[in-house]
């Protein structure tokens, strides 16, 4: 067993950090925290440094590394601010996965570059206001028209949909298909393309910067070449998807929790009260060391269901866990570091209220942390 | 009798201040150690500083040169490298400028002597020389002991030593200058001054002035409003110029203004000397920086430990409460 | 055009707080974190433009121990061609004198037009290495340059002075320049730049591989030797104003209104 970064992965540790502490400040945070706005700014210059490109391969103007790095960057930016983290993590979302794996190179070559690049900002529409959790059956739908198909539906709580320049969007293809899943399939659908529109949700609970919306379709029309793969695969792909995207997303949370925890600690370290700094009070220091256990968990069951993926050996039991564990770890130290600060916790300009109302969304996306604990018990039936 | 050597740093016409501190330190030590003193004068059209130098010390060699005419620490090297072998003085004091550490380091090792850098004290026992000088920004002293020498070379910092009244009548000598040919390795071509702004901060009752605690551009507009509530002017450290968050004309410190205004107000500044040396003598100096080991405490005649992102805004409401005003 | 770099592996200290070790006379490093001296990044950064520019080389040198490699892969990443760590035992506690020694003693084997280092370090604040290195090598050299303009053989540089003076000085091939802050905005390191730099491999020399001996380096060659280090003690200490930020701010608007400036 091998428990310590590599030399490499040392260095992009160090890059990334340097980058965050000087780019992701906490004025930025506090103002785009409120005003609800993508950083575009600040991701296309993260972008350009290759740090929202770390799975994509050279060929595609990626980094061409895996998983691990790719969590490892994560963990970082959500480490110094968890909306910006959140953010800049999320831009490319979904689509160079699902192209590298199921498109064609004409389609890999349009999309994937640009993306990799940070010209452009990807969006996957899975989701809809009655299909959450489960995406076994679409209310959007695509009928063949001529030599084109013809998009109607809606879809709900759509990461970047508002700033998006493509979309994946997943839609009943089969109406007619049972179970109701083998009849969905992925097409590729352009911002400015007639009948899309986006609408942003506001006053989300956390990770503001990240921009989420709805995506309406109205006879929006996808030709032959904008399907994703092959006809009615679509579920399985997202499906897939989630497997890798889980993953980054408990790397959110790990860096989140640390982020938190380095804040209290620090603070506790300054912070006198009955004449001596309140680390030196049990009550605050057991507490502390508690938070360090569960984060440092958290890490090793990340970086070992990232490290089993890059291996070519997904265990969607080690990435359920990592996920389920993280989330709730990130809630349990922000909800700590917020009682560590006192009344100031409270206040949005010392920051770690902010880290607890973004910690949530790790319980929720990709898959809530209920979805987790399914896979793990399911899997569990199975092999005991 | 041994010699005590002090460069008189001039330019543009005019001795610097760090030549008449360096020739204060210098009469202390040659009174302690029975040397004489003796002041280096090298340049053009320069006989009228003679005089003047020669009301601080013992001695004032004196050559003349065109070549000399600026600073170029070639052609200083030479003259100097020849008038230290000729008088093998036990101490050759540097101003630790910008001229000084371009000359000092080279010219030491073409002596083949001992170079202690930016002391900020000297003193001898037994002719060995024990120099102070500061590590870490400042945050630490060093005492260090000078590898046993005949003759030494330090460059002192400036503002270190306070220039005292003349009290001497010291002869002038004047030497022919030993230099045969033109230097040609390395040219002065001209003075630059960067385009001025539309500030100046040596003018100002009130300067806010800020350091590397700023953290991020976008808090500028934050103690820009500040200074508006003060009716004062931003000035700041060299970080803040380096990453062109200010033009560098609004500088505080050695390589920007010296300035004296009714209050500086310093925000987020650590209070390295460079700085410290450029604002100093305000009338009212008020600290507000996290660290409450920030040398800048010990210059200012206030301090605030805390979150100047804190203090800031709730300053900017107080002087507007008092002014009557609305912010 | 190739350019030699000497950069340093220095604790970051502007903002962390620092105790003198149990020796009396170094500071208690454990909890501080190392980095590439300030001003060496400056110098860096004008190599790589100046690379980018011209074509050729830059070679990043260091003397310091197996630590000092991240400082080194930094510059790697950030453009450098080729890097080479000076590290032996018989190094420790040389002073600005000894590790221009040091540096010259290797780099007189090298090929190069030009060499940028830092004008100072952070740490130490010798403010020496650049031109004793220039002095030893028997070049020209420049020091706290702000600007560089390099022109068949002859460089044009912009020497900082004080009170916001600068001068222009004219300088021949090869020559040291040392860099003072300010003179361009270093880059990040980019994934794609790391990705390169652990490709490169990182040349380690010892005393024996540069020719010096035990009396040349270390305490013995320098002509420094720290006897004690303490902190300064303090003449004046500021009034400190207590309280939240509304209560101390209120102190401060009552003392300058106390003095007629508001």
């Amino acid at each position: 067993m091998h428990f310590e970064l590599n030399e490499e992965q040392k260095e992009i540790k160090r890059a990334i950090k340097e980058f965050c502490e000087k780019e992701f400040t906490p004025e930025l945070a506090l103002e785009l925290d409120e005003k609800e706005e993508f950083p575009m700014e600040l991701y296309k210059k993260a972008a350009k440094l290759g740090f929202t490109s770390m799975r994509i391969p050279q060929e595609y103007d990626g980094q061409g590394y895996g998983l691990l790095e790719d969590c490892i960057v994560v963990e970082e930016m959500c480490r110094v601010d968890p909306g910006l983290g959140a953010a800049v993590s999320l831009g490319n979302l979904m689509i160079p996965d699902v192209l590298l794996k199921h498109g064609n190179e004409e389609q890999k070559k349009k999309y994937i570059p640009p993306l990799a690049r940070g010209d452009t900002i990807s969006a996957a529409a899975f989701s809809e206001p009655e299909h959450g959790s489960d995406i076994t059956r679409m209310d959007t739908t695509a009928v063949k028209s001529g030599n084109e198909w013809v998009i109607n539906g809606s879809k709900e709580f759509i990461t970047n949909a508002p700033v998006a320049d493509i979309f994946i969007v997943l839609c009943q293809t089969d109406p007619n298909a049972t179970p109701s899943h083998r009849g969905q399939s992925i097409f590729l659908v352009e911002k400015g393309t007639p009948g899309l529109e986006a609408t942003k949700l506001k006053r989300k609970m956390g990770i503001k910067p990240c921009i989420t919306g709805s995506l309406a379709l109205s006879d929006v029309k996808a030709p032959e070449t904008s399907l994703v793969g092959e006809l009615n695969k679509g579920f399985y792909y997202a499906l897939e998807l989630f497997d890798e995207t889980r993953i980054a997303v408990a790397a959110q949370a790990v860096g989140m929790s640390q982020g938190a925890f380095e804040r209290a600690f620090q603070y506790a370290k300054t912070r006198k009260q009955f004449g001596a700094p309140i680390i030196k009070f049990q009550g605050i220091s057991f507490k502390l060391a508690d938070m360090a256990i569960k984060i440092e968990a958290a890490r090793m069951l990340t970086y070992k269901a990232a490290w089993l993926f890059d291996q070519g050996r997904l265990d969607p039991m080690a990435t359920s866990m990592a996920k389920a564990f993280a989330g709730r770890v990130a809630m349990e130290v922000t909800d700590e570091a917020i009682q560590i600060y006192g009344g100031y916790g409270y206040l949005a300009d010392y920051h770690v209220e902010r880290f607890h109302r973004c910690a949530k969304i790790t319980e929720i996306y990709e898959g809530t942390t209920e979805m987790q604990k399914l896979t793990i018990i399911n899997r569990l039936m199975k092999t005991m | 009798m041994k010699e005590i050597f002090v460069l008189a740093e001039h330019r543009q016409g005019q001795i610097r201040d760090i030549a008449f501190e360096m020739l204060t330190k210098g009469k202390e030590l040659a009174e302690k150690t029975n040397m004489d003193l003796t002041a280096v004068l090298l340049g053009k059209d320069v006989k009228k500083h003679a005089k003047t130098l020669s009301e601080y010390a013992k001695k004032v060699l004196l050559i003349e040169d065109a070549k000399l005419e600026n600073f170029n620490s070639e052609a200083y090297q030479k003259v100097l490298s020849n008038l230290i072998k000729e008088h093998k003085p036990l101490l050759t004091m540097i101003g630790h400028t910008s001229f000084g550490v371009d000359l000092a380091p080279s010219l030491a090792v073409d002596l083949n002597l001992p170079l202690a850098t930016d002391c900020i004290d000297l003193e001898f026992e037994n002719e060995a020389l024990i120099v102070t000088r500061q590590m870490y920004g400042g945050k630490v002293n060093v005492r260090a002991k000078v590898r046993k020498s005949k003759s030494y070379i330090v460059t002192v910092r400036q503002a270190t030593f306070a220039a005292q009244k003349p009290t001497m009548n010291g002869e002038i000598i004047e030497t022919p200058s030993p230099l045969s040919e033109e230097i040609t390795e390395k040219r002065f071509i001209e003075y630059v001054l960067p385009p001025p702004g539309g500030v100046d901060i040596t003018a100002a009752d009130v300067l806010i002035g800020i350091g590397r605690g700023i953290k991020d551009e976008n808090n500028m507009p934050m103690v820009e409003e500040l200074a508006k509530a003060f009716g004062g002017v931003l000035a700041c450290s060299r970080p803040i110029v380096d990453k062109g968050w200010l033009p560098s004309d609004r500088q505080v410190g050695t390589s920007g203004k010296t300035v004296k205004p009714k209050v500086y107000i310093a925000l987020g500044i650590s209070g390295a000397f460079q700085h410290v040396l450029g604002m100093k003598n305000s009338d009212l100096i008020i600290a507000v920086n996290k660290d409450p080991n920030a040398p800048i405490f010990s210059f200012a005649d206030y301090g605030i430990v805390d979150d100047l992102f804190k203090v800031v805004p709730a300053l900017k409401g107080k002087i507007y409460e008092l002014k009557g005003q609305k912010a | 055009m190739d350019i030699i770099v000497c950069v340093k592996h220095v604790p970051e200290t502007a903002e962390a707080e620092i105790k003198i070790d149990a020796t009396g006379k170094a500071i208690e490093k454990t909890g501080l974190v190392f980095d590439i001296n300030e001003w060496d990044d400056y110098a860096l950064e004008e190599a790589v433009r100046i690379k980018e520019k011209f074509g050729g080389t830059v070679t990043a040198i260091t003397v310091g121990p197996e630590d000092a490699d991240s400082t080194l892969r930094k510059c790697l990443a950030r453009g450098a061609d080729k890097a080479i760590r000076l590290t032996d035992t018989r190094f420790e506690d040389s002073d600005g004198y000894a590790i221009a020694k040091i540096l010259q003693s290797t780099i007189k084997s090298l090929p190069f037009d030009l060499i940028l280092t830092g004008a100072l370090a952070g740490d130490d604040g010798y403010t020496m290495v650049g031109p004793i290195l220039a002095e030893l090598l028997g070049i020209s050299h420049a020091t706290m340059v702000k600007k560089i303009e390099l022109d068949d053989g002859v460089a044009k540089v912009n020497r900082e002075l004080e009170g916001g003076l600068e001068e222009m000085v004219e300088v021949k091939m090869p020559m040291v320049l040392t860099v003072q802050t300010g003179i361009n905005e270093p880059r990040y390191v980019s994934i794609m730049g790391i990705r390169k730099a652990m490709q490169k491999e990182i040349k380690v020399l010892g005393l024996a591989d540069i020719g010096l001996s035990e009396n040349d380096v270390g305490e013995a060659g320098s002509w420094i030797k720290i006897e004690k280090m303490f902190v300064p003690s303090v003449e004046k200490q500021a009034e400190f104003l207590k309280g939240t930020p509304e209560e101390v701010s209120a102190k401060i608007a009552e003392i300058l209104r106390a003095r007629g400036l508001i």
